[in-house]
């Protein structure tokens, strides 16, 4: 037995020398390798490339946002105004072309001054190279016509395009320097590991390191022509939600993107900062119209009686603090959306009535949704629960279908899905972004919507399309309201975005399109 | 039964004489083990390349955005670059030629070589599967011997109750509770992540951050990376030793009970010299066998403590890949597991015919 409490001893002692050996030689939290202030962001990666013009995640555009500057960006959170980046700009009276003049002063972090041909070269290579981003400017000319203007000419009316411009995908590279590392406005480009290497443009960071699946390291810009950062150097880094809940409440790291409502509750007492806001995803229903998929969610009493037969406020609540429920499919934070109070409410009488209607005898629908990933850390899971156990108080029988997002995909873009319950992250802030749920649009068609499925809808989406000024948020609401009371889609929610920093953190801002600005962290 | 020391002389002599044909029994028993393992390899190909492809899903949807996977020009330009367009048989045989050539594919996901990303990932799971195997068959083997050696006694009975435990941890709640109580409550060993992250990970020459830190003279960053080894590869190891334990054990009690074994203490050999010259030698066969089995599932088996612990393995590049549809990553995983599975297994079967010589006569 003695043996035993000598191995047991030698055991501790080793680990105790081992942490004592370990903890001498991490550099101090909250100082850089190099000097200066660090911190470290946890966040669970979708990471694909540091190339802004190939990116169209979500870590990708946190990534982008730090190391390049956009023509136009937002102020902070507020997305319902762009405002000027590296040029100001001015869009035609019908809304065809947009004017941008470049602003002096910036400068790539190789010192060289930021030019109209940069900015030239990065949006037609976003366009050539054929990516994920590539039909921000589907339909877009872009040209240069003075020392410091270019113009994006439109096809067609796209009052849209000062909002698109901010998306991080857009940003201006240093054309000498991509160009010299294989890069080119076509598909030959071959910039894109030189791009995962060294960064190349003239945002507020440079790329240290890179490595899409561990972590990536910014350093600051001296070159930055902006606020200098608070932060000299941030770490970013591939983390688990459960892992980052531990971490930030540790000080392991100082700020956690991705806790679900459930770990952002248990973190009441903890001593770290939570913010709470609405994200930009819709997550919403989808009832398919076709009949040869089911004759049962294509009678439009039965569409009436599951708009009916939901309880809204409940399946809100289940998201946690800072969820909301958008009115129609446009969320919140974005112009032209609608009240909650102008969507559908829950009315169990009306909703039985419906669907005695509508000659349903109970027969089982099937829910489809994918199981394996989260919405701001919100299982679907959760929300189909919800929507089976209400739709079954009015007597509708609904079978839950999960399946991988890989699989689901499949039958969700195909328009096979008999009820689908999924989520839409807008391309850019702005609510045309949301025609797609129209008739014989990218996620109309979905649903079994044809093209000349419902007239009055689509008269309203072409009007909202062609509204301008002022006459956009009206034209955008009326659209909303009658595809709540005819169309296929029930919105659901907006999960929140939670941010939980550490005591040290001063301030953090978020945004819908780049989730968050590090160089904004104080 | 005869003297198993005896048998073991014969069997030497035997497997030394070279044979009719000339060729040494243990060069034609590995050679043969050999061109199996070539023709194993090859049907891991098969497998792998037909088991990805049947998956009902279409990758083109799974790896192009919303707006992008609309557009057909964009589509096509995907299925083209993939080799997505081609029939099935040509996909295989234009996948195995670049196999062969060491090209593993580009992934659909980043668009970088597949052998890159898993030469970036694999050496993280191998040092931590290698930590965890060391850990396990020191300590597993060990408390086999010892329970084994103390039969039916108090000592035997914890051993074999702690061993079932080991055994019945689910590990992904495991690796949680570990990191809970050694990181977040008492504050001894750090967080997730392979090094600190403000450190700066050595030069890269095997990509084991232990090895490569001592061959840069990096003691400062080894010290950080083996104790961020700890807690991971404890979690890993503890399903192993459960297991080695228990196989020890029963291993030890079988050989215990030769001759050879009573005779060696019935001629008044030291304690220590009958137990690891005669018990733990004539053990170790199936010790070893259950050992590479072990490691190989290891290799495969670290998704879980990779995702708890950030450690950006080869667990966590296949999850990846899988919930991504990334056909090309999926197979490159699969082919290396496979590979690695089936170049133990060969291991194995060699050092059965260094420590028991009967074998290559077999």
């Amino acid at each position: 037995m003695k043996r035993v409490f000598a191995a047991t001893g030698l055991v501790a002692a080793a680990a105790l020398v081992l942490s004592g050996c370990a903890g001498g030689a991490q550099p101090t939290t909250g100082e850089a390798a190099g000097g200066g202030k660090s911190i470290v962001v946890d966040a669970s990666f979708d990471l694909k490339t540091a190339d802004p013009g190939r990116q169209y995640e979500t870590t990708g555009s946190i990534v982008a946002k730090a190391l390049y500057e956009t023509l136009l960006t937002f102020n902070g959170e507020d997305v319902t105004k762009p405002v000027d980046g590296l040029a100001s700009y001015e869009m035609n009276e019908d809304n065809t072309v947009l004017t941008l003049t470049m602003k002096p002063g910036a400068k790539f972090s190789d010192g060289s001054d930021v030019t109209v041909d940069d900015a030239v070269f990065s949006l037609t290579r976003v366009q050539g190279i054929l990516g994920n981003p590539s039909f921000l400017l589907e339909g877009v000319t872009v040209e240069k016509t003075g020392d410091d203007t270019l113009t994006l000419t439109s096809e067609t009316p796209n009052p849209a395009l000062p909002f698109i411009l901010p998306n991080p995908a857009l940003s201006v590279l240093n054309q000498e320097v991509v160009e010299a590392n294989g890069g080119s406005a076509d598909e030959s480009d071959g910039a894109e590991a030189f791009l995962n290497g060294e960064s190349a443009g003239s945002g507020p960071y440079m790329l240290e390191s890179f490595d899409a699946a561990a972590q990536v390291v910014f350093k600051a810009n001296p070159e930055y022509a902006g606020d200098k950062p608070a932060y000299d150097r941030v770490v970013l880094r591939n983390v688990e939600g459960p892992t980052q809940k531990l971490n930030v409440e540790k000080g392991e790291s100082q700020v956690a993107l991705d806790l679900n409502p459930d770990q952002v509750a248990e973190l009441a007492s903890a001593d770290v900062k939570v913010v709470s806001n609405p994200s930009r995803y819709m997550i919403f229903l989808l009832l398919n119209q076709n009949p040869e998929i089911s004759e049962i969610t294509s009678n439009p009493d039965f569409l009436q009686a599951v708009k009916l037969g939901l309880d809204y406020d409940k399946i809100v609540s289940l998201a946690g603090e800072g969820s909301v429920r958008p009115g129609g499919p446009i969320p919140s934070l974005f112009v032209g959306a609608i009240d909650a109070k102008q969507g559908n409410q829950r009315d169990v009488d009306a909703a039985q009535a419906a669907l005695a209607k509508s000659g349903y005898a109970g027969e089982k629908v099937t829910l489809n949704f994918p199981n394996d990933i989260t919405v701001q850390g919100l299982s679907l899971q959760n929300v189909a629960e919800a929507v089976q156990a209400q739709l079954s108080e009015v007597g509708i029988e609904v079978a839950l279908a999960p399946a991988p997002v890989a699989t689901e995909l499949d039958a969700y873009r195909n328009g096979t899905e008999t009820i689908g319950l999924w989520y839409w992250g807008p391309d850019f802030p702005d609510a045309s972004n949301y025609t797609v749920f129209s008739p014989g649009e990218l996620v109309g068609l979905r649903s079994g919507w044809a093209a000349d499925a419902n007239a009055k809808v689509t008269e309203l989406s072409n009007a909202a399309k062609a509204a301008t000024g002022d006459d956009r948020a009206p034209a955008y609401e009326a659209w909303q309201d009658e595809l709540n009371a005819s169309g296929p889609f029930v919105p659901l929610l907006q999960p929140a975005q939670n941010v939980v920093t550490s005591p040290s953190i001063e301030s953090i801002t978020t945004n819908p399109v780049w989730t968050v600005d590090l160089a904004l962290i104080k | 039964m005869p003297s198993s020391s005896n048998n073991s002389t014969v069997a030497i002599r035997t497997a030394e004489r070279p044979t009719r044909r000339g060729i040494p029994p243990f060069v034609r028993y590995v050679a043969v083990r050999l061109g199996l393992t070539v023709l194993l390899m090859f049907g891991v190909t098969i497998v792998t390349f037909v088991l990805t492809n049947l998956v009902p899903a279409d990758p083109v949807q799974a790896a192009l955005g919303e707006q992008a996977a609309a557009n057909p020009e964009i589509v096509a330009k995907f299925r083209a670059e993939n080799g997505l367009d081609q029939p099935l048989i040509v996909q295989y045989f234009t996948y195995l030629g670049n196999v062969l050539q060491g090209n593993l594919g580009v992934s659909t996901q980043t668009r970088m070589p597949v052998a890159d990303e898993l030469a970036a990932a694999f050496p993280a799971t191998i040092e931590l599967a290698l930590s965890a195997i060391v850990f396990s068959a020191l300590i597993g083997i060990g408390l086999g011997l010892w329970a084994a050696l103390k039969r039916r006694t108090f000592v035997d009975q914890v051993i074999r109750v702690v061993s079932l435990i080991g055994l019945s941890w689910p590990t992904f709640w495991l690796a949680l509770v570990v990191y809970y109580v050694f990181f977040f409550v008492l504050g001894i060993f750090p967080g997730s992540g392979r090094l600190d992250p403000t450190a700066i990970a050595p030069p890269h020459v095997t990509g084991l951050y232990t090895i490569d830190s001592v061959l840069a003279g990096q003691w400062s960053t080894f010290w950080d990376a083996l104790y961020h080894l700890v807690l991971p590869a404890s979690v890993l190891a503890l399903y192993t030793i459960g297991l080695l334990t228990r196989f020890a054990r029963s291993a030890v009690l079988e050989v215990l009970d030769m001759d050879y074994v009573k005779a060696a203490t019935a001629k008044g050999l030291p304690r220590r010299t009958v137990v690891f010259g005669y018990v733990l030698r004539g053990a170790m066969v199936p010790i070893i066998t259950v050992l590479g089995l072990a490691f190989g599932s290891l290799l495969s088996g670290t998704v879980l403590v990779e995702k708890v612990y950030s450690w950006h393995g080869l667990g966590e590049y296949s999850f990846s890949a899988a919930t991504k549809l990334d056909l090309p990553a999926i197979m490159g995983v699969g082919l290396v597991v496979g590979i690695v599975y089936i170049g133990l297994n060969f291991l194995v079967d060699v050092l059965y015919g260094v420590i028991d010589p009967r074998v290559r006569v077999a």
